[in-house]
């Protein structure tokens, strides 16, 4: 039990700190606040580019793959920088998606996917949900069909994140129709180029000014081999899929910077009155529960990039993290936005508003993050059976 | 970045473990109730045997000379046992503080008693309304080499068994830490009926006399000797509180998957199974800022944030798993037949003791403010 970095992982974690400082360039800051979070612009591809020139993107990925050979735990320290310096990171392709990619998809695929992942060439776009397929995932009515050396696919998914930057999707599709065959062993999955002839994407504007999408496939067609993994056993790789995504979703660098600087703020303003914000009581006790809650975050965090480089990433704790991190994001969103007040329901264009506006975007963002990557009453009940034997629920 | 325990703690924890689940049956814990003190003197004297007592003492006092981590282990397992052993007062909050602060010839005095089982040692860290043993209202005044004693200690576990008890007093020159013999002139014990029935004391001392030999720490070391003191009494409670809740946590998922209600296990229900899995969570945060303290406070970093933020979750998961255990238990949780009672008792019992946890995120508060409290 010792919960410290080495001293070569505290000097990674220096030296990111140092090398995120200089390619967040005012120019690259402003387009990412216009996109709000999402990247997608030039100078954004740039900066994907040069972090895979670098060499980080696979900081922790093998040798073979083209990645540093470092361990999860560097992995880690990576994407908790690029968060801390409020990159947009398509961490969905690179931590959650790429892994499983790397290991499933044909070899072909593979040779020709896992360099552009890791040079900062590639976005993902994930393709679950659909309009009647959410949390009841099994249920999805996209199907794929064998026609020679092909598969032909057809059917609608919805909220395909990124879709609009991405050269693929990564589809959940429903590849045996027979009957009596359980629901968990008849979905595979595929890797669609979006210039297939037959896709389409259609934007989904939401509360958070994100975009999002509907993307639709008709008689889409791709050879064999973007069959990911076993035939009909996609549901396994959805299941590891979603257990990084899931770790990746409440990685605490970006929170933490926000909480120093809502700190900073309140110790360098004074009120009307004279007072400084930062002797408030009310504003200490708000302060204190987030930095209470950040510490448990961060430890989590910590212990589950710890475990994953001993391969382990058992599914009760994945869900606990992403139930502990999202609904504690909400709460941390709140009590720091109640410190600025009304000032922090200004949006960042106007005048007036504090640290760039951050907190008047993110509590909208926020009301995604409690049911995305799959909502937390199904991350309860995942809780529940693999962590306290607790019966299956019926449904 | 290790969560790993190794081999030296995974066997702590593992004896620990043994003893108090053979011995401290709740059959044993009933019969420990009728005694006129809740204290399990056989089993006290099996942890001794086994050198679990002197775990963290170094071998020429008469222990295994491991660390606090170990010790916080063994007392996870007292946590999930609920057993009568006073394992915090006794040998955290008194024999470890002579161990560090104390001479050669008063560790020799009372440490290897301490382990052996045949001595009780007890502090006295907190007052009516001052829960903080770095800012007592009891006063020592310099007195040829020793000290004269004026105040009153409240929750002073066991101080009617105790060799000496550990207080802290304030005086013209700084915070004092001394071991005051409750049967000394002036003392007056008087017994208080604490929540989870631990036999505790008023320690009201009028002109007590402290000899020189009986001095542990002055002057400009007695303030950090005294939060020294309450910073690890704090995480181990917080060790304690980690056996207690999960255990609690544990026997309520069991018992739901047993009642039967509309014909199916209580605990198939999603209404259920979600207040558990609330549970599985506060478990996880306390458990884990409590081993983050417990392995700082072992290597003797500074640590003080981190036992703020373990005890403010040891009070709030305490709270809040107690209360779900008893609330999914129904009738059977309060019936006294059965053993969930005494780890209600025991996690509000914790949560109070050294600060609550408004009281230590109002602490926490202040340290932000004062740029001491950043986030990592």
């Amino acid at each position: 039990m010792k919960i410290e970095f080495t001293p070569e992982q505290q000097a990674l974690r220096e030296e990111l700190r140092a090398y995120f400082n200089k390619l967040m360039t005012p120019e690259l800051r402003a387009e990412v606040a216009e996109t709000v979070g999402e990247g997608g612009g030039p100078l954004f591809w740039q900066a994907m580019e040069k972090l895979g020139n670098d060499g980080w993107i696979g900081v922790g990925w093998p040798k073979e793959l083209g990645g540093r050979g470092l361990t999860e735990m560097e992995q880690f320290i990576f994407v908790e920088e690029v968060m801390r310096a409020g990159f947009p990171f398509p961490f969905l392709t690179t931590e959650s998606v790429g892994p499983i990619l790397a290991e499933h998809a044909s070899p072909r695929l593979k040779k020709e996917l896992v360099p552009k992942i890791l040079g900062g060439k590639l976005i993902m776009g994930i393709g679950y949900s659909e309009p009647g397929a959410g949390t009841d995932l099994l249920s999805l009515k996209t199907s794929a069909k064998k026609e020679g050396d092909e598969w032909v696919i057809n059917g609608q998914k919805m909220w395909t994140s990124l879709a609009h930057h991405a050269d693929w999707i990564w589809l959940a599709a429903r590849t045996n129709f027979d009957p009596e065959v359980k629901k968990h062993s008849r979905i595979s999955i595929f890797l669609v180029p979006t210039d297939s002839p037959g896709y389409s994407c259609a934007p989904v504007h939401t509360l958070g000014d994100v975009r999002t999408n509907a993307t639709f496939y008709e008689n889409v067609r791709v050879p064999e081999d973007h069959l990911v993994g076993e035939l009909d056993m996609g549901m396994m790789l959805i299941f590891s899929q979603l257990n990084r995504e899931r770790l990746s979703l409440v990685n605490v660098g970006a929170f933490s910077n926000l909480f120093n600087e809502v700190t900073d703020w309140c110790r360098d303003t004074t009120l009307p009155g004279g007072e400084k914000m930062i002797d408030q009581p009310w504003v200490q006790m708000n302060l204190a529960r987030c930095r209470t809650g950040l510490e448990a975050l961060k430890l989590i965090c910590y212990r589950q990039a710890s475990e994953m480089t001993h391969g382990r990433l058992p599914m009760e704790d994945a869900s606990a993290a992403k139930v502990f991190g999202t609904e504690f994001f909400v709460e941390l969103y709140r009590r720091l936005g109640e410190i600025l007040g009304t000032s922090g329901v200004l949006h960042r264009t106007s005048k007036g508003a504090i640290l760039n506006g951050r907190l008047e975007v993110l509590y909208r963002t926020a009301s995604i993050i409690t049911f995305g990557g799959g909502t937390n009453e199904l991350q309860r009940d995942l809780i529940a059976r693999g962590g306290l034997a607790m019966p299956r629920a019926k449904r | 970045m290790d969560f790993t325990f190794n081999e030296t703690q995974q066997e702590v924890q593992k004896l620990a473990n043994q003893i108090l689940s053979d011995m401290s049956t709740t059959q044993r814990l009933n019969e420990v109730d009728k005694q006129e003190d809740r204290f399990d003197q056989p089993l006290w004297a099996q942890l001794a045997e086994a050198g679990l007592l002197g775990v963290a003492f170094s071998e020429e006092n008469g222990g295994m000379g491991f660390g606090f981590m170990e010790l916080c282990l063994f007392i996870e397992e007292v946590g999930r046992t609920v057993a009568a052993v006073p394992v915090v007062p006794v040998i955290v909050s008194a024999a470890l503080p002579i161990q560090r602060f104390g001479t050669v010839e008063q560790q020799q005095r009372f440490l290897p008693k301490v382990a052996s089982g045949e001595m009780m040692m007890t502090a006295g860290l907190t007052e009516a309304l001052a829960e903080c043993p770095s800012q007592p209202a009891t006063t020592a005044k310099a007195d040829k080499d020793g000290f004269i004693v004026n105040g009153s200690k409240i929750a002073v576990p066991f101080a009617h068994k105790a060799e000496r008890v550990l207080v802290t007093a304030r005086t013209d020159d700084g915070i004092v830490v001394l071991l005051v013999d409750p049967k000394a002139e002036g003392v007056t014990l008087t017994r208080q009926r604490s929540t989870a029935h631990e036999p505790w004391y008023e320690v009201a001392m009028e002109n007590v006399t402290v000899s020189a030999d009986d001095v542990l720490v002055t002057h400009e070391k007695g303030e950090q000797a005294a939060r020294w003191i309450a910073e690890r009494t704090t995480a181990a409670y917080c060790a304690m509180q980690v056996g207690v809740s999960d255990f609690s946590l544990k026997t309520t998922a069991e018992y739901t998957c047993e009642r039967v209600q509309f014909d199916v296990p209580i605990g198939s229900f999603q209404a259920v199974q979600h207040r558990a899995a609330d549970c599985f969570i506060d478990i996880q945060c306390l458990r884990l800022c409590t081993y983050q303290a417990a392995s700082m406070l072992d290597a003797e970093q500074a640590a003080r944030n981190e036992v703020l933020i373990a005890k403010i979750w040891a009070g709030d998961t305490g709270h809040r798993v107690s209360y779900a255990a008893q609330h999914l238990h129904g009738g059977t949780g309060i019936d006294k037949d059965y053993h969930l009672w005494r780890y209600c008792l025991w996690a509000r019992q914790i949560e109070m003791l050294l600060g609550s946890s408004s009281m230590l995120l109002s602490q926490l508060g202040k340290k932000i403010a004062a740029g001491e409290a950043y986030a990592a």
